[in-house]
């Protein structure tokens, strides 16, 4: 009984720490093969729904499944290993279809 | 018209074959074909796997024929390619990539096969507007050595983003030693990229065509 209740308050506390959508902001990211290359590392992590690069912007966000999160550690480390510098991390209310539609906005 | 006539035969012959980037490692865990005709001076074909960013190994295929005498060179290789270093600034990226292999080699010269060695580096600079790269890769054996030096400076018309289509305007400049091909040789070429693949086509200053083709995945 104790062992179901410390799973449950685990549960919870893993789902208050889901951001949903992270933003990253990346040096290096100047040609579509950049793009292709962090967006296949990332959509690797069973945590990832879905995956957007904005060359313009220099920015990679990352959507994650319900109750779940991706450490600051685990994105840099993927971005690093990809090749690229990771300068900044946020997790944001916004979705990741909402931030694409503002950025096709933005153009 | 001529020039025209085979820009544009080319355009279709590799679009037809799509097989190529300027680095010779994508991104990790990614595979890399690459295809170039060069003037009907050079054909070269490769294959390159990344396990890491910064390394990947594979096999190539060069075939060379001098427009002086006709001598050929067919060199079948094995090649790892290293980036040495790489720069990541806010809106551009600079690398330094080195390679190196082995292989065996045809030489008309001799009509035989050797033993065959190769080796270069590669020195770029890219934003979405502009790139630059100078190339040099070095092929010898026991019956030959030649090196083949590329500068490659272009210019994009608008910044492209990772879905959108990019158009590149580029002026090669190439020079071949070992009796390959007398001199400079100068060509304009339009690339055009969008997520993994890549194709490249224009003529030379002789009016042949130059030719490269690649995809990642």
């Amino acid at each position: 009984m104790k062992k179901l209740i410390l799973t449950i308050v685990a549960a919870l506390v893993a789902t208050g720490a889901s951001a949903g959508t992270i933003e990253m902001k990346v040096y290096g990211l100047v040609c579509g093969f950049c793009a292709q290359g962090i967006e296949k590392t990332l959509r690797k992590n069973p945590a990832t729904v879905d995956v957007l690069v904005s060359l313009e912007d220099k920015l990679v966000v990352v959507s994650t499944r319900e109750g779940q999160d991706i450490s600051d550690a685990d994105l840099t480390k993927a971005l690093t290993d990809s090749g690229y510098d990771v300068k900044g991390i946020t997790r944001t209310a916004r979705s990741l279809d909402e931030i694409r539609a503002q950025l096709k906005a933005g153009k | 018209m001529n020039l025209v006539r085979r820009s544009l035969a080319g355009v279709a012959l590799v679009g037809a074959s799509l097989a190529a980037t300027g680095k010779p490692i994508a991104f990790s865990d990614g595979t890399t074909v690459m295809a170039e005709y060069g003037a009907g001076t050079m054909k070269e074909a490769q294959v390159f796997y990344a396990p890491k960013y910064f390394y990947s190994v594979g096999l190539g295929y060069l075939e060379l024929e001098s427009d002086i005498d006709g001598r050929r060179r067919e060199i079948t290789y094995a090649r790892a390619n290293y980036l040495a270093k790489r720069w990541n600034m806010e809106s551009a990226q600079a690398n330094v990539f080195a390679w190196g292999g082995a292989g065996q080699a045809y030489s008309s010269e001799t009509n035989d096969h050797a033993f065959a060695w190769n080796a270069g580096a590669q020195v770029d600079y890219e934003t979405r507007r502009i790139y630059a790269s100078l190339k040099t890769d070095f092929h010898g054996s026991s019956d030959f050595d030649h090196r083949i030096d590329t500068l490659q400076l272009g210019i994009a018309p608008y910044e492209h983003d990772f879905d959108t289509l990019a158009t590149w305007f580029v002026v090669q400049g190439r020079q071949y030693t070992g009796g390959i091909h007398e001199g400079g040789e100068w060509a304009l070429l339009l690339r055009l990229f969008k997520r993994g693949a890549w194709i490249e086509a224009g003529v030379t200053d002789d009016g042949k065509l130059q030719a490269m083709a690649m995809v990642n995945f």
